[in-house]
């Protein structure tokens, strides 16, 4: 198929920067190294012609070495292609190159990813808290920390089964 | 003094901040029609920089969702763009479909896109009166939300409520359409077009409207596409990228439908986009409704279909099946699948990650509220303030799905 | 002109009539004129909020209640209407507006999120406006349906017609909006 033509020429540029391939899942699925993924995306950009961002989003797995991950989903409009790139960093050191400088519509949602956590965007103009207060001071969509507000007082646990 | 922290970056040494002024608009103001704020730097009546706050009605839906059965995440997603609340429900549903792997019969697919369609004119006629409204014509909007009322009308014969909907379930409906629900939809068909004519008589060809829309926010195809704006934003921009042509989902490739385009991406261009669409969706409608197909109403996805309610109220096994099925204890692949739907604002994906359990992993929005209102400064720098306030209200941003 | 028989005005509260005279006490006097002038300001924030633009539209028409003014600045408003979910965030904003508006004033809050954070038990959601400001009237629902928000409004208005006039004065009240934070200073007339 085609993405096997764009996978032969990513191989060929990128060779040891690309972890994994999954080409069953329902979008042609690519795991990379976090170093190269500024790299890749305006490669995917500019010669591939994927021009249009569809999402970036982060995901936690805590039983992983490198737990934090940004996961990417490009648009190639014309040939109707999609790709999903995957990255993942650790929590000690969890910086990314930010893509702002290829797509300006990044620039939300690495403040979002960076919100919810706590990913550093290297290069992005104004990574603050968008959705959450700025006050707050942990990453609340990191697995560890519960959904319910920690501070209630007025909450029953014998009411709630706990 | 805060800096202008677009990406638009302006070249503001300390002398020229000291002349400008800053003004801020909202949260609570009855021009941003939902809570978001922006605070603007203005040189005397011009707009010279403008800084944003949302996340005035963050209600972690993300958060939510990993705890919650599949089912119980169809309510959430009433509330993301909640003036069309059924296109996010049926793209979820359609989201889990894909996770699953199931295939609806085509009376579903027609039956689902005649909701859909109802959906996206009741969001369209909120958003045209509201530029009309917003430009001082309050006519447009009292005469248009009768409109609306008579399609909750139907939102209640079809599933009960007639706002946040919660309408259907996985693999098609819990009930087909009553003779009630296809009489109102059909008298609705009959009598839009009149009031349809009779708003745009108001407003298309009138001068003073026309004058204060054409060439008032405006953004190229290129800078669209950069900031990744989808659906009828991008589409007055010049771009005819639309979910439903592109990757048709629900059988929308056996109809014929017109996608419509504009030239310059300014406020007249979208709504004229938003009028045409509307013209559009009923269109489909009539098709869907002449040709509906027969067959069942639901799919028997095994685990999902929820028993008919007689027997879960007679029979012991439908009832120990439905509070299983409702209570999430059953098991789903484990995959990661990116679904989407065209919202009326635009693709609106949903990325599910699923670790087999009866929740998602990772449940990710891909709002697109929340994307192309960032370039909302962009698109007002250099002028006035009265053509921000029409220029924000005709990009649709709805606060439910900024914020999710 | 019009048929009276078939319009029914206000009623009128009790009092003493007679031959060109009517006699009441000024508090119900007031009240009278009070409840059936009332100008709200609807801040809404999310789908509760539509569903009051239903309200208001022509269907179920709130304006027929006297509500036909909306303000949208503080200083002009008698009622506070919250509708829809306030995230912590935006609470401190809610009493500042509430503070804003000028004596008498009523609060009432349209909708399950505002009564009680609704189905968001979530760390961003305040979990009901009564955290932050006094609330009249609770108006369950998600959303509620007009008929629901427009039976609210006359609870509210049952409030307004009987409410004595030196109320807002009393001390009961002033320690009332000190425990809530709200700033009393100017009330000692």
């Amino acid at each position: 198929m085609e993405y096997t033509i764009l996978l032969q020429e990513l191989k060929n540029k990128f060779e040891d920067k690309i972890l994994s391939v999954d080409e069953a899942a329902d979008i042609f699925t690519l795991t990379v190294s976090s170093e190269a993924i500024k790299e890749i995306v305006s490669y995917l950009k500019e010669q591939q012609s994927f021009i249009y961002l569809t999402d970036l989003c982060g995901i936690h797995y805590p039983e992983q070495e490198k737990e934090l991950g940004v996961i990417y989903h490009l648009h190639n409009l014309v040939a109707n292609k999609r790709i999903r790139l995957k990255t993942f960093v650790s929590k000690a050191h969890p910086q990314i190159d930010s893509i702002v400088s290829l797509f300006s519509g990044a620039n939300w949602m690495e403040r979002e990813t960076f919100d919810f956590y706590g990913i550093d965007f290297v290069g992005h103009p104004n990574l603050i808290r968008i959705l959450n207060v700025e006050y707050m001071d942990y990453h609340p969509m990191r697995k560890e920390y519960p959904l319910e507000d920690a501070t209630r007082l007025d909450k029953d646990d014998r009411f709630f089964g706990r | 003094m805060k800096t202008i922290n677009s990406e638009h970056h302006l070249d503001l040494t300390q002398e020229d901040e000291k002349h400008y002024s800053t003004l801020n608009l909202g949260p609570t103001h009855p021009a941003t029609h939902g809570i978001f704020q922006n605070v603007l730097m203005m040189n005397g009546e011009t707009i010279v920089g403008a800084e944003q706050t949302i996340g005035y009605i963050h209600r972690a839906f993300e958060k939510i969702a990993e705890r919650r059965p599949y089912y119980q995440i169809t309510t959430l997603t009433d509330r993301l763009n909640y003036c069309s609340s059924p296109i996010n429900n049926i793209g979820w549903h359609l989201a889990v479909e894909k996770l699953l792997g199931v295939e609806t019969s085509k009376r579903v697919d027609y039956m689902r896109i005649i909701v859909m369609e109802l959906a996206r004119i009741a969001d369209h006629l909120v958003c045209n009166s509201v530029i009309g409204v917003d430009s001082g014509a309050l006519t447009g909007f009292v005469y248009v939300f009768q409109e609306r009322e008579k399609i909750y009308e139907i939102y209640e014969e079809l599933c009960g409520a007639r706002l946040t909907t919660n309408l259907g379930r996985v693999g098609g409906f819990d009930r087909d359409f009553s003779p009630a629900a296809i009489q109102k939809i059909k008298a609705l068909m009959k009598r839009l077009p009149k009031v349809l004519h009779e708003f745009e008589n108001l407003l298309m060809r009138n001068r003073i409207f026309m004058d204060r829309t054409i060439n008032v926010g405006g953004i190229s195809a290129e800078r669209a596409l950069n900031y990744s704006f989808a659906g009828p934003n991008l589409r007055a921009a010049g771009v005819d990228y639309d979910v439903r042509v592109q990757e048709p989902y629900s059988s929308y490739s056996d109809f014929d439908f017109v996608v419509p385009v504009g030239q310059n991406g300014d406020t007249y261009d979208r709504f004229c986009v938003r009028e045409t669409e509307m013209w559009e969706s009923m269109k489909l409608i009539n098709n869907a409704l002449d040709n509906l197909p027969e067959g069942k109403f639901y799919t028997n996805v095994p685990a999902f279909n929820l028993p008919p309610k007689q027997d879960v109220y007679s029979k012991m096994e439908p009832l120990i099946s439905h509070f299983k099925m409702v209570m999430g204890e059953i098991d789903v692949p484990k995959k990661e699948i990116y679904s989407a739907v065209e919202g009326a604002n635009g693709e609106l994906g949903f990325y599910v990650v699923s670790d087999g359990g009866r929740t998602p992993y990772r449940l990710h929005f891909r709002r697109p509220g929340f994307i192309y209102y960032q370039a909302f400064p962009e698109m007002i720098t250099g002028s006035s303030l009265s053509d921000a306030i029409l220029t924000m209200s005709s990009m649709n941003v709805i606060a439910g799905e900024l914020d999710a | 002109m019009s048929d009276k028989d078939k319009y029914t005005v206000v009623e009128a509260p009790e009092g003493y009539s007679g031959s060109g005279f009517f006699a009441t006490t000024l508090d119900k006097a007031v009240g009278l004129a009070r409840k059936n002038s009332m100008w709200p300001l609807p801040f809404a924030t999310s789908c509760c909020g539509i569903e009051f633009m239903a309200t208001m539209g022509a269907n179920y028409d709130l304006g027929r209640f006297g509500a036909e003014r909306l303000s949208f600045s503080p200083r002009q408003a008698d009622l506070l209407m919250v509708m829809g979910t306030i995230a912590k965030k935006m609470a401190p904003v809610v009493q500042q507006i509430y503070e804003q508006m000028a004596e008498p004033r009523w609060v009432i809050a349209v909708g399950a999120c505002a009564s009680s954070g609704g189905i968001f038990d979530t760390y961003s959601v305040l979990q009901g406006i009564d955290k932050v400001v006094p609330v009249d009237v609770y108006v369950p629902g998600c959303p509620p349906r007009p008929e629901q928000i427009i039976d609210g409004f006359m609870k509210i208005q049952e409030l307004v017609g009987n409410e004595p006039l030196r109320r807002r004065y009393s001390p009961e009240y002033k320690a009332m909006l000190e425990s809530y934070g709200i700033k009393t200073d100017s009330y000692d007339k």
